[in-house]
């Protein structure tokens, strides 16, 4: 039932000591890129004499990233590095991570002891309904099903009616996907009257890239009569594979031997006290092409009190709960309010106030933007205002990579932008209440 | 010609009442009124006795108001007249944004509201074509 025994059940006297030998190893890493050079030339330690010692370096942020773009946090020459992840967006620079062929097998192998560890075996097969590209989702749990020896289907996300083709008829056991798709596809059976309770092999699916709550989680379950395991994984560190639920699905098992986790106070920047909520710190071991240094992933969570009945020492964390700055995800895909402020504001016909609207529809994420009309370039008639509401949503679409709809509303009709304006009004909770 | 007054508004009920009573308080007497909606917000057209006046204060309650000039047409009350003059600006090839009609009371006529994107063209077409159309002062004291 272990993947690899002696790291996942190693006491956690020697989990310490192997975690500061790595991190060591990983900040002398660190200090060829030419970020952390510069950072570390005077101020760090050459050497931690405990893993305590590492509050005394400064955080890692997502901005240090975008402003060392594209190659200031690479720490070998580009022969090294065979594969390139980015996170969506193209306001401003993106996060690029690197990897080296070391990288790429180290994510692979944390994939599949993600996968081992809740029961899948050589002879399942694994649909991969995540999407394969800059996306790290789709090739991160590829590689480490090849890695574990499943035969994986990389058919990536959409098509419903293909991918239940598959389902059906390469009997899938296994299965890699959004949750809000999870439940969308239920649908799709219910038109082909198929019952995946019963017409269908699959046991596993793990879900991931966007929050979740466990009523969503025992949903799936009972609309597949499958078990659902939960996956959490930032592209900064690796993509999927940080922490993953076991079999026992109370908490995610954060993978202490490749990733050093601090729970944070967001606003005081202070480490928290064990099992109290904040924002999740970590700093990779073991990377090679591109390590960090207690970089701020902004997701907030907890450490879980007590051991693991499954007997794995690697401390678990609770699911997430939110995010400490703005960035919203959409059907899984990451998208930040700047980024829909400076695509309104680049149309003329525009003005300066919009609002941000996300509701659950038949469990997709609805975006919706409120923009009033630029008075001074309305020239009264209907077929302007329709060609505008085109081009924003072109013009959304294009930097989201998701389809907004756009509603035109009159001037002075939405708040103004002097001050904090309120500008996002997320209503899924709500609507996942009902659902 | 004649100045048309089109206002954006956003499809929701009480919209255009907000609108006839700003008008009515300012003494405004309406001329003729038309509506292209898509679903979710529309433009509002109008001919008014005094246009000036009634866009400053449409904007003084923060209305989006725009003026086009447009082709005003007296045609004969009996069928076949607007066909006929709908088909002298075909001919020439000018496309027509919106048109509307008012049904005048004296003589057995009534104006057409014609707006296109080609303007002065069209004008200048219906008067080719010895089409009577209104001039301002005659539009506004209809």
């Amino acid at each position: 039932m272990y993947w690899e025994k002696e790291i996942e059940t190693m006491g956690r006297s020697d989990l310490a000591s192997l975690q500061l030998d790595r991190l060591n190893h990983s900040l002398e890493q660190a200090r060829r890129s030419p970020f952390y050079g510069k950072r570390f030339a005077y101020k760090a330690p050459s050497h931690l004499a405990g893993l305590g010692d590492l509050t005394t370096l400064p955080f890692t942020t997502k901005d240090d990233l975008r402003n060392a773009f594209p190659y200031g946090f690479l720490t070998v020459d580009l022969k090294e590095v065979v594969r390139l992840h980015s996170s969506s967006g193209t306001t401003g620079n993106p996060t690029v991570v690197f990897h080296t062929a070391g990288d790429i097998g180290q994510w692979g192998n944390l994939i599949a002891r993600c996968m081992y560890t809740t029961g899948v075996r050589k002879h399942d097969v694994f649909q991969n309904m995540m999407g394969y590209g800059l996306f790290t989702g789709g090739l991160g749990f590829h590689y480490g099903a090849e890695k574990l020896g499943v035969m994986t289907i990389p058919i990536g996300p959409g098509n419903s009616k293909r991918q239940i083709w598959f389902l059906q008829n390469l009997e899938t056991t296994v299965v890699h996907i959004l949750p809000s798709y999870a439940l969308r596809l239920y649908k799709f059976f219910e038109e082909l009257a198929i019952d995946p309770r019963e017409d269908l092999a699959l046991r596993i699916a793990f879900v991931g890239a966007e929050p979740h709550s466990e009523e969503i989680r025992k949903k799936i379950e009972d609309l597949y009569n499958i078990k659902v395991y939960n996956s959490y994984g930032l592209s900064e560190m690796c993509g999927p594979g940080v922490a993953f639920e076991c079999e026992c699905q109370e908490g995610l098992h954060i993978w202490e031997d490749h990733f050093y986790p601090e729970i944070v106070d967001p606003a005081s920047e202070e480490v928290l006290p064990e099992g109290e909520p904040g924002e999740l710190v970590l700093t990779t071991l073991t990377r090679e092409a591109m390590p960090l240094v207690r970089y701020r992933t902004r997701d907030l969570t907890r450490f879980l009190p007590g051991n693991c009945p499954c007997g794995r020492t690697h401390r678990r964390i609770d699911r997430i709960t939110g995010r400490s700055d703005d960035m919203l995800i959409i059907n899984g895909v990451n998208i930040f309010p700047i980024q829909i402020e400076k695509t309104l504001m680049a149309i003329p016909e525009i003005g300066h106030n919009y609002l941000i609207e996300i509701r659950k529809e038949n469990f997709m994420d609805r975006l919706q933007v409120h923009v009033e009309i630029n008075e001074e370039v309305f020239h009264g008639t209907l077929a302007e205002l329709e060609k505008l509401q085109e081009n924003a949503v072109a013009a959304l679409r294009a930097e989201l990579g998701v389809t907004p709809s756009v509603k035109l509303v009159e001037p002075s009709s939405l708040p103004v932008s002097e001050g904090k304006a309120q500008r996002v009004y997320d209503y899924r909770n709500e609507a996942e209440a009902e659902g | 010609m004649g100045v048309q007054l089109s206002v954006f508004l956003e499809n929701k009920p009480g919209k255009l009442e907000t609108i006839t009573k700003i008008l009515a308080e300012a003494g405004i007497n309406i001329r003729g009124i038309s509506m292209a909606s898509e679903g979710e917000f529309g433009v509002l057209k109008m001919l008014v006795n005094d246009p000036g006046k009634a866009h400053q204060v449409l904007k003084a309650h923060h209305f989006t108001v725009s003026e086009r000039n447009v082709v005003v047409a007296i045609i004969a009350d009996r069928p076949g007249a607007l066909h006929n003059l709908l088909l002298t600006l075909s001919s020439q090839k000018i496309n027509i944004e919106d048109c509307y009609g008012i049904v005048l009371e004296e003589g057995g006529q009534a104006a057409i509201v014609l707006d296109t994107e080609q303007f002065p063209e069209a004008e200048k077409v219906l008067q080719d074509n010895q089409i009577w159309l209104l001039s301002d002062g005659e539009l506004y004291s209809l």
